[in-house]
């Protein structure tokens, strides 16, 4: 009877194990390996030949049934693991042809927070990015429904998402060991209590032709970033009032591509961004006053890929907020003062396809105090090799 | 009048809807369709002739194409790699997929486990069966059933189109054998390896490619070594897709006087080749007349 059991147990276990085989979701590994030096005077790097600890990214992706998709990616960053995106999607089957993401993803604010950084033609996130979304770009928990509109033939979509708004405490976490912070000119805390964050976006792709292509995108992000005590009375027994201080992300934009042949393409790209947000500031008697600021951020930059394996491109950045800096106000984004420009050209060599790249990226970039500190300008040069194993699928244009 | 008029739009708005609207990866599969669909289909196709269909961008404006079709008809044998996010984008639940590689023999399956150190090798054997005007009529017939079964009304004028098509291919099949049969075991040096089916139906030999593996740029100790092969076996001719660059193919010519032709592989590789008839016409001819 044992040996019956035992059988008809290796049987079973031979049937799923056959079924996995022949149903094995796409397994994909992308490994980045930066070697770079820095001309800022004073930082530890200043002139040196530096190699960071290669990142590496895993992907598990494949259909889960008929209708809905899955996508695990595990990140190694910075010597740690972590899930960057784990979530599913409903592709088809659902009414008005709805598709519907749930989980852990970059979110679709622009076109380039949801294409991970070795996809990009250029080496250095886009500055205002690094001060509005942080290091890792904006990435949240929650779930969004897709809509494709009536449109004719321009295919319309428009994406409305709710979000856990983590993102929004952990874009400035890097900078500061702590995430409450209490010294004297920054003693708010971070505290959104279970406040969701909003996200929309809106974008339209045009055929011009055989050989052109545009894709103009409107996006939009609105929730609460911070609750905390408002000190408005000297009276030291005044009891404080809870503040909710909301933000508002509009954005804007635009990618046109030129591809006449499989070996020729040139790609214009821009995004912008407008941020609205109410901030506490302190007065002369230190007292907490509220106030509406309005800032943006944005970047342009070209790349033309010729013969196949080489391209060549610029990017101007701007934002409001000083990259890389402690921050003057609450967080990074809640600087109206103080800005930060920069122009990065690269040379890139693609000597087979996409499964083997080398990057050279130069930055410069400059800052501008609002109290007139003076700060001499920064160049980086980066080195950089990306390299990409298994079937890890191409982004839409 | 007004009887006549409202009579006359109503039967051309019933004759509109019965078109089976229908969407192919490429062109040579959409002149099939077209052939055997006649005015009863309404077809479209994503990859141009003149684009390699191995590398097709993954645009919203195919996804919208998808979005409109009742059927797809693919190659497959993993030649559209990018054929389900094109189907996922189009959110179209009742898009009907066929692949036609389903009814053909496949060639040069591997017979080892297939890894990216042998290129881009299709690890369920050559997609490019279409080469082979005998497998064209397998894909014809596998078109005929499935748009007989997505529109059985319209499954004589499709059976009537299919025989016409057969009997005209058929007349041609002979035409291209004559023409092929002085060239029996030529050697020939082609730069992708697109073309197993081709010269197996008509006898000519693969002595080489200019790509040092499937999908693998030249090198230039590869091209030395095609020099040599080259002027060992007197081989008079290197045949490239029209998409290729011509580098390579050129430097090898230059040295060895090899003829380098440029042949497309799918309709409107090249503007006068209108119907997968023109195309192969066109590839014979030019083998045949410079081999």
């Amino acid at each position: 009877m044992r040996t019956v059991l035992s059988l008809a147990f290796l049987l079973i276990l031979n049937s799923i194990t056959i079924a996995q085989t022949t149903v094995n979701p796409d397994i994909s590994a992308v490994g980045e390996f930066n070697m770079f030096t820095s001309f800022a005077e004073g930082s530890p790097e200043y002139g040196k030949l530096n190699f960071d600890i290669p990142n590496a990214e895993i992907y598990v992706e494949g259909y889960l049934n008929p209708y809905a998709r899955a996508t695990f990616n595990i990140a190694f960053h910075e010597g740690e693991f972590h899930g960057e995106e784990i979530f599913a999607e409903i592709v088809r089957g659902l009414p008005l042809d709805i598709q519907i993401k749930a989980g852990k993803y970059l979110l679709g604010f622009g076109k380039i927070n949801t294409i991970h950084p070795h996809a990009w033609a250029f080496v250095y996130r886009p500055l205002f990015q690094q001060i509005y979304f942080g290091d890792e770009g904006f990435n949240d928990i929650g779930f969004d429904l897709s809509f494709i509109l009536p449109t004719g033939d321009i295919y319309t979509t428009l994406d409305l998402g709710i979000f856990k708004g983590d993102a929004l405490t952990m874009s400035h976490k890097h900078e500061h060991s702590e995430e409450h912070m209490d010294d004297e000119e920054n003693h708010y805390e971070v505290n959104r209590g279970n406040s969701p964050i909003f996200i929309g976006r809106l974008s339209s792709f045009f055929s011009l032709g055989d050989f052109s292509n545009l894709e103009v995108g409107l996006s939009s992000s609105y929730g609460i970033y911070n609750k905390l005590d408002f000190y408005s009375s000297t009276d030291s027994i005044a009891v404080p009032d809870n503040k909710a201080l909301n933000y508002f992300y509009g954005g804007i934009d635009f990618k046109f591509k030129y591809r006449p042949d499989s070996y020729t393409a040139f790609v214009l790209q821009t995004e912008a961004l407008w941020n609205r947000r109410n901030v506490l500031r302190k007065n002369e008697l230190d007292l907490d006053f509220e106030k509406n600021i309005n800032t943006f951020g944005a970047f342009v930059y070209f790349d033309y890929r010729f013969n196949r394996i080489f391209s060549i491109g610029a990017k101007y950045d701007f934002t409001y907020g000083i990259i890389e800096d402690e921050p003057k106000f609450n967080t990074l984004s809640n600087d109206d003062q103080n800005k930060t420009s920069g122009i990065e050209g690269w040379f890139g060599y693609y000597p087979i396809e996409e499964t083997l790249a080398f990057r050279l990226g130069v930055q410069h970039l400059m800052f501008s105090y609002a109290d007139a500190t003076e700060r001499d300008d920064e160049t980086k040069i980066n080195l950089q090799l990306i390299f990409s194993l298994g079937p890890h699928k191409a982004h839409p244009f | 009048m007004l009887k006549n008029i409202l009579i006359i739009f109503f039967v051309s708005a019933a004759v509109a809807v019965a078109q089976v609207k229908v969407v192919t990866t490429t062109t040579v599969i959409y002149d099939l369709v077209k052939n055997v669909g006649g005015d009863k289909v309404e077809v479209d196709y994503l990859s141009r002739g003149d684009q390699d269909v191995h590398f097709l961008e993954i645009l919203p404006s195919y996804m919208l194409k998808l979005r409109k079709a009742d059927l797809f008809f693919k190659v497959g044998l993993q030649l559209e790699m990018w054929a389900p996010q094109l189907i996922d984008g189009s959110r179209n639940s009742s898009l009907k997929i066929i692949d036609l590689s389903e009814n053909i023999a496949p060639k040069e399956i591997p017979t080892r486990k297939v890894d990216a150190s042998l290129g881009d090798v299709h690890p369920f054997g050559n997609p490019h069966y279409w080469l082979d005007p005998e497998n064209a009529k397998s894909m014809l017939q596998r078109i005929y059933e499935e748009l007989s079964s997505y529109s059985p009304e319209n499954e004589p004028h499709f059976k009537e189109n299919l025989q016409s098509y057969f009997a005209k291919l058929d007349k041609k099949i002979i035409e291209w054998e004559e023409k092929m049969s002085n060239l029996k075991q030529k050697e020939i040096v082609f730069f992708h390896s697109a073309w197993i089916y081709f010269t197996d139906r008509f006898g000519v030999t693969i002595a080489g490619y200019v790509e040092p593996k499937p999908g693998i740029p030249p090198t230039p100790s590869h091209n030395a070594s095609i020099i040599k092969l080259i002027q060992k076996n007197k081989i008079n001719l290197i045949v490239m897709d029209v998409f290729y660059s011509d580098s390579a193919p050129n430097q090898i010519a230059s040295v060895t006087g090899a003829k380098v032709l440029r042949i497309p592989t799918q309709v409107y590789g090249l503007e006068k080749n209108s119907s997968y008839i023109d195309l192969i016409d066109y590839i014979v001819n030019q083998i045949s007349s410079n081999g």
